[in-house]
């Protein structure tokens, strides 16, 4: 059957040299774990700095739900361990170090829907599955109404899902009928990912090439939308390729495909890298010289860090930007204030969600910090990442996803009341 | 951090742009008199703007170029400085800046202003355009629907019932003229215009038809009168058609999904 794929959207273009078809394989000397991003978890560690680990091994687990395990990407040795105050996680350095192994976990229960869920908490995928509303992992024992897998990632410079989980038709589809058992409702692939499936909860959705239609939380508010009562998780499909591989071989692929692009870089490279790689070992020979900005993530939603975030699959490398001088106070006057900007509609905004919401309406609401108004029109569905593209549009440098993180923390407090 | 363009006065240099054709067929024929009357609209703007600025803090916009060829072309004729400052600046301050600037307006500046000079000083003529300075509206419009600052739907809602009214033949030429002007002008600015699609598309429909309406019904007025009375009405409508849209907009999704 032929289905239509929308042409709405936009293609952003950020200068990137062009990265080479070869895809090395990279094991960085250090590696770190660390929570989602925007996490404050408080967490049990499970080793001390100094042992050796294996690669799939856990290094902390959750205070108050300890089945959720955070492993480790290497193997090698505990280096640090840094915890913020009332022992939440920050940061697990791992030095690399062979002789550590790999991890195996027990797959004797992985056909039930709660022995699947240990080995997924037990062996460190948790933190990789990401629930709507409010985004972070899922809460230990959550049922979703649906499961949307992305096998599609339009953000600048991503690199294609389908290429990272070439060959792997048959992991992909085992990880796709182990998600069946996770959830009641469908599981979702979004992009043009179609192993052979014959389950009547798969469903498989094209996607267009432009941004933001390849944006989680876009697929989510169009196909099925979250709310307070009806989470929906979303997955990588790279990540559901390892789910397979785990249920049948106890062991956890740690593989990522990575893309490096960025401006301030001689080469773009495609890796196939680990969570929470060494930026700077990714990047060193690479990178132009003079001062830059590493960053994890795609130029419109990443950030900066020095270690490869959980669920990212870009590294970014910006020139850094020095400060100019101080502008005339007129003209300083006359071209900022304290008060933002109001938004006005044009036809970029609209594209800059893709067509799926009425743009304007939904970013008053949320200057206005309308929770009522912006949760009608499909608030619960979406996360920062997928207004970053609106934000860079109308060149509000985060303001809109600031906003859009409040709006979501009030309402998650005033639901937890 | 890298920044997209689209701040709001890209927006307003855009628009500048699409006017552009419009003001230069105007000022063609218009000769010296136009060029004040645009100069001393331009000043009143600009030194409520400043005003503004020094005293609220509130950062002028290049928007205030449009207003003030808006206010020149479709202003009464002969009022004198005095009467212009006066409605310049009644239209300007509570139309537009007293609630937070240009994009947080509810009601076009322009429109507010010619609204008031009409009912103020009902006994002056309103003025009329030569054919290729209503011509140049065409131009205008395309170039703020190809740039996207203008909306489609509203220029296409309007066509309809323009063309319809048109084959009926009720709507004689100058009417077609002086609205197709207010209609770039005035309805069709992003900011005052509805904000959904739907509620574009009926705005347009809703003004075009409340200038058939006003042609046919309404005796001895001007057709500049008739095009600035239908803009406001139809400004003020636009929140409701708004509302209504977004109703509807939510109604299908929750009858397609069972929750929004």
């Amino acid at each position: 059957m032929a289905v239509a794929i929308s042409r709405a959207g936009l293609s952003p273009v950020f200068p990137s040299p062009p990265a080479s078809p070869d895809i090395a394989e990279v094991q960085t000397e250090e590696a770190a774990v660390r929570p989602p991003v925007g996490a404050r978890l408080h967490v049990t560690p499970l080793v001390s700095e100094g042992d050796l680990v294996a690669q799939g091994a856990a290094v902390a687990c959750l205070r108050h739900a300890p089945d959720i395990c955070f492993t480790a990407p290497i193997a090698g040795r505990i280096a640090r361990m840094s915890l913020l105050p009332g022992k939440k996680l920050s940061e697990v350095v791992i030095f690399r170090e062979a002789g550590g192994g790999v991890e195996r976990h027990a797959t004797d229960r992985a056909d039930m829907a709660g022995g699947l869920r240990a080995l997924l908490q037990g062996a460190g995928v948790w933190p990789w599955l990401r629930r709507r509303p409010f985004g972070g992992m899922p809460a230990q024992d959550e049922t979703p109404a649906a499961i949307v897998v992305m096998a599609s990632d339009t953000r600048p410079h991503a690199p294609a899902p389908q290429s990272a989980v070439e060959g792997r038709d048959e992991d992909f589809a085992r990880g796709l009928h182990a998600l069946t058992r996770m959830t009641e409702g469908v599981v979702i692939v979004c992009g043009p990912v179609a192993p052979d499936l014959d389950h009547d909860r798969i469903r498989i959705v094209p996607r267009g090439g432009r941004h933001p239609q390849g944006s989680a939380g876009i697929c989510i508010h169009q196909l099925c939308p979250a709310t307070l009562d009806n989470p929906v998780w979303d997955i990588h499909a790279e990540d559901v390729a390892a789910i397979g591989a785990l249920v049948e071989t106890g062991q956890l692929p740690m593989t990522r495909l990575v893309h490096l692009a960025g401006a301030a870089l001689r080469e773009g490279r495609m890796v196939r890298t680990h969570p929470g790689a060494d930026l700077r070992q990714l990047t060193q020979h690479i990178a132009l010289p003079g001062p830059h900005v590493l960053m994890s993530g795609s130029p419109l939603d990443g950030h900066v860090a020095q270690w490869l975030a959980p669920r990212h699959r870009q590294v970014t490398v910006l020139p850094r930007e020095e400060a100019g001088p101080r502008p005339h106070w007129l003209i300083a006057a006359l071209t900022r204030s304290v008060i933002g900007r109001p938004v006005i509609p044009s036809a970029a905004l609209t594209q800059a969600f893709g067509g799926a919401l009425p743009a304007v309406p939904f970013l008053r609401a949320l200057g206005a910090g309308d929770e009522e108004t912006a949760t009608r029109l499909g608030l619960l569905s979406l996360l920062e990442e997928d207004v970053a593209l609106a934000d860079y549009v109308l060149a509000e440098g985060g303001t809109l996803m600031a906003q859009l993180r409040a709006l979501l923390d009030r309402i998650r407090t005033e639901a937890a009341a | 951090m890298t920044r997209g363009l689209w701040t709001r006065e890209t927006v307003a240099l855009l628009l500048l742009a699409a006017y552009l054709p419009l003001m230069l067929f105007w000022l063609w024929f218009g000769g010296a008199g136009a060029l004040a009357q645009l100069g001393l609209a331009l000043l009143v703007v600009a030194v409520w703007h400043l005003v503004f600025m020094l005293v609220r803090a509130q950062p002028p916009s290049l928007a205030a170029i449009s207003t003030a060829l808006a206010i020149a072309m479709l202003a009464p004729e002969g009022l004198g400085a005095f009467r212009m400052v006066l409605g310049i600046s009644f239209g300007v301050v509570m139309g537009e800046l007293v609630f937070g600037g240009w994009g947080r307006n509810v009601v076009h500046p322009a429109t507010v202003t010619l609204s008031f000079l009409g009912f103020g000083f009902p006994g002056f003529g309103w003025p009329g355009f030569d054919d290729p300075v209503a011509w140049a509206a065409i131009p205008a419009a395309l170039i703020g629907v190809a740039t996207g600052v203008m909306p489609l739907a509203l220029f296409a809602g309007a066509g309809v019932v323009a063309i319809a009214a048109v084959l009926a033949g009720v709507l004689p030429d100058p009417v077609i003229f002086a609205g197709g002007i207010a209609l770039v002008l005035l309805v069709a600015d992003p900011v005052t215009s509805p904000a959904t699609q739907l509620g574009r598309v009926t705005g347009g429909a809703l003004y075009a038809a409340l200038v058939v309406m006003f042609a046919m019904q309404w005796t001895g007025a001007a057709p500049v009168q008739i095009a600035v009375a239908a803009a406001l009405l139809t400004s003020l409508v636009a929140p409701l058609l708004d509302e209504a849209a977004l109703a509807l907009w939510v109604a299908q999704r929750r009858r397609r999904h069972g929750r929004t």
